[in-house]
């Protein structure tokens, strides 16, 4: 990381800040001598707020010393009361209580298990106890979390661990437990399991809102978080995805995966018509006497509407689009690369 | 007609052969006027499978359901696809009138796991709507009781469930209470009425389903200052149909 670090004692633990952005290696055990060490310090060290900063500045102050020397009380007159509080911190007039760091605070829990265990489902069982105990650590600290690991020891340093995350903060033993289930079905233990262990780490805060006594809002946005976590704990993470518009001629990148925040429209204004299934890559098609064929020759409807975009990032593309029918009044979204070797190819249904 | 007789049609699991079963949930409006007076209740239903059955795809498929789907994302309700067929072009269904943030794609690798992420997608209370293609998963060969635990999720879910399949499962017998079979007619859709709860359906309905129109030239232009193409030349070539 390469962090230099610049070390000073003082009296006080302003006073000590201070003189360590002065850059002096200052050891001043007492208040006289920190006093002493303060005056030699430039106003710059202080890195106060840049108006206050030129107001001392303009009176031509350059040390600390200098506005030492000046009347206390003329001083919060001018330069405002929040300054003069600071030099008394400082200069150990008043006192500067300071706020302990508190680390925050985690969840580990283990259990032997009284035999070993080869079967990764059976596993849940176990769980159970883990879970019910981690969901009342969140119930007493009125918290949930986004994340929990799960631990399978198999004895000798081998340990699989099991990810789950969450798309919303839980708090549920059933909830986590399910999802907790659909891992555990998908996985084979390369050894049989001694012990069991479950890690959660920033647990947050628990969003409570009042439900309504009738609408089931809050109930199905629940269940359809629930559903989701499911669908992603048994098929992966890529296997559940959102939708959305991204602003971009080719149709192949004019939509991705998109994230659940409803996003702004960034749909390109007025286009013709889109087909709304697209066929990812494009199926190249037979042409006939000039004609593309798909079973049978194709009518072309509508076009053509040039594309042409993409020169800026390798992804060239230059194609004439074309509504089209086919034999058994399909439509199509072909089109044709008008560049050498050219060739017709399907894009998109209109389903 | 004989007292206990009138008892027994009285009570709701009973329907007469020539009415409509009363819907055990309001039903979703297809936004098509003449779709909705053949259904029962007056719309797609709830908590019961629908099985569209068409003859091949790019025929307005999806086009039936827009107009439903549009509402009920409109209203922030949650719409889920399940193994669609094709990637999804956000552009499109955007503007179709689809909030694209109330739609969730799941893509299951195995067809087992397709299932199982049907049946969880219909069971679950929060999915207003669910989309799924099982057959291509399974080239065809779908486990004879899987309908029925669609059929039985989508009851305890209570969401419309659409499961698309080949039109040759027409056939075949399936406990869903509705079946459309889907076939092209011009610019129309014809929606066959393979099975429904109620009256045999006579013929099939022609709906005008969202078809693109053509566009016009001046506008089609991605890029500004592009040689345009020699549209007369390819007219020409590919005699294109006014």
């Amino acid at each position: 990381m390469d962090l230099p670090a610049q070390l000073a004692v003082a009296a006080t633990p302003l006073a000590a800040l201070w003189l360590a952005r002065a850059g002096t290696d200052a050891v001043c055990p007492d208040l006289p001598a920190t006093r002493a060490a303060l005056a030699a310090v430039p106003i710059a060290a202080l890195e106060l707020a840049p108006p206050l900063a030129r107001r001392i500045e303009g009176f031509g102050l350059r040390r600390l010393g200098d506005v030492l020397a000046l009347p206390r009380a003329s001083l919060g007159a001018r330069l405002g009361k929040p300054f003069v509080i600071d030099l008394a911190r400082a200069l150990g007039e008043i006192a500067d209580p300071q706020t302990c760091f508190v680390f925050p605070e985690r969840f580990e829990q283990g259990l032997e298990l009284p035999a070993p265990v080869e079967a990764a489902p059976v596993l849940l069982f176990a769980a159970r106890r883990l879970i019910a105990a981690l969901a009342g650590w969140l119930a007493a600290r009125n918290a949930a979390v986004r994340a929990i690991e799960c631990l399978i020891d198999h004895g000798h340093g081998v340990i699989t661990a099991v990810p789950l995350a969450f798309s919303a903060p839980v708090h549920s033993a059933s909830r986590i437990e399910r999802v907790l289930k659909e891992r555990l079905d998908a996985l084979t233990l390369s050894a049989p399991a001694l012990a069991l262990r479950l890690c959660a780490r920033e647990a947050e805060a628990r969003e409570d809102r009042s439900h309504a006594l009738f609408d089931g809002g809050g109930q199905r946005r629940e269940a359809l978080a629930e559903l989701m976590d499911r669908l992603a704990a048994r098929l992966g993470p890529q296997a559940v995805q959102g939708l959305a518009c991204h602003a971009d001629h080719r149709p192949e990148l004019a939509s991705r995966p998109g994230s659940e925040k409803p996003t702004l429209k960034a749909s390109l204004p007025s286009v013709p018509p889109r087909p709304l299934w697209l066929v990812e890559p494009p199926e190249a098609l037979r042409e006939l006497h000039g004609r593309p064929q798909r079973a049978g020759p194709l009518a072309l409807l509508a076009g053509p509407e040039r594309i042409e975009s993409g020169w800026w990032d390798g992804g060239d593309a230059r194609r004439d689009y074309f509504i089209a029918v086919d034999s058994g009044q399909r439509w199509l979204w072909i089109f044709r690369d008008p560049r050498p070797p050219g060739g017709w190819f399907l894009h998109g249904w209109f389903a | 007609m004989n007292p206990s007789l009138a008892q027994v049609l009285e009570r709701s699991d009973i329907r007469r052969g020539d009415a409509f079963a009363v819907a055990p949930a309001p039903t979703l409006a297809t936004g098509f006027a003449r779709l909705d007076a053949e259904l029962p209740g007056g719309g797609w239903p709830r908590g019961a499978l629908t099985e569209l059955l068409p003859e091949h795809e790019g025929i307005g498929e999806l086009g039936l359901l827009l107009p439903m789907l549009a509402g009920l994302t409109a209203a922030g309700q949650t719409v889920v696809l399940i193994a669609p067929p094709h990637c999804a072009h956000a552009p499109a269904w955007a503007a179709a009138g689809i909030r694209l943030d109330c739609l969730r794609l799941v893509f299951p690798r195995q067809p087992r796991d397709a299932l199982w992420a049907a049946v969880e997608a219909l069971r679950c209370g929060g999915v207003a709507a669910t989309l799924f293609w099982l057959d291509v998963l399974f080239r065809a060969q779908l486990p004879v009781n899987s309908l029925r635990r669609l059929q039985v999720a989508a009851g305890e879910g209570g969401g419309a469930a659409f499961f698309f399949r080949p039109a040759r499962q027409a056939a075949a017998a399936s406990p869903a209470p509705l079946r459309l079979q889907l076939q092209a007619a011009g610019r129309q859709l014809r929606v066959k009425l393979l099975k429904r709860r109620g009256p045999p359906a006579r013929q099939p309905i022609l709906l005008d389903v969202a078809r693109p129109a053509g566009f016009v030239q001046s506008v089609n232009y991605a890029v500004a200052g592009a040689v345009l193409p020699d549209t007369t030349d390819i007219r020409r070539r590919s005699r294109v149909a006014a």
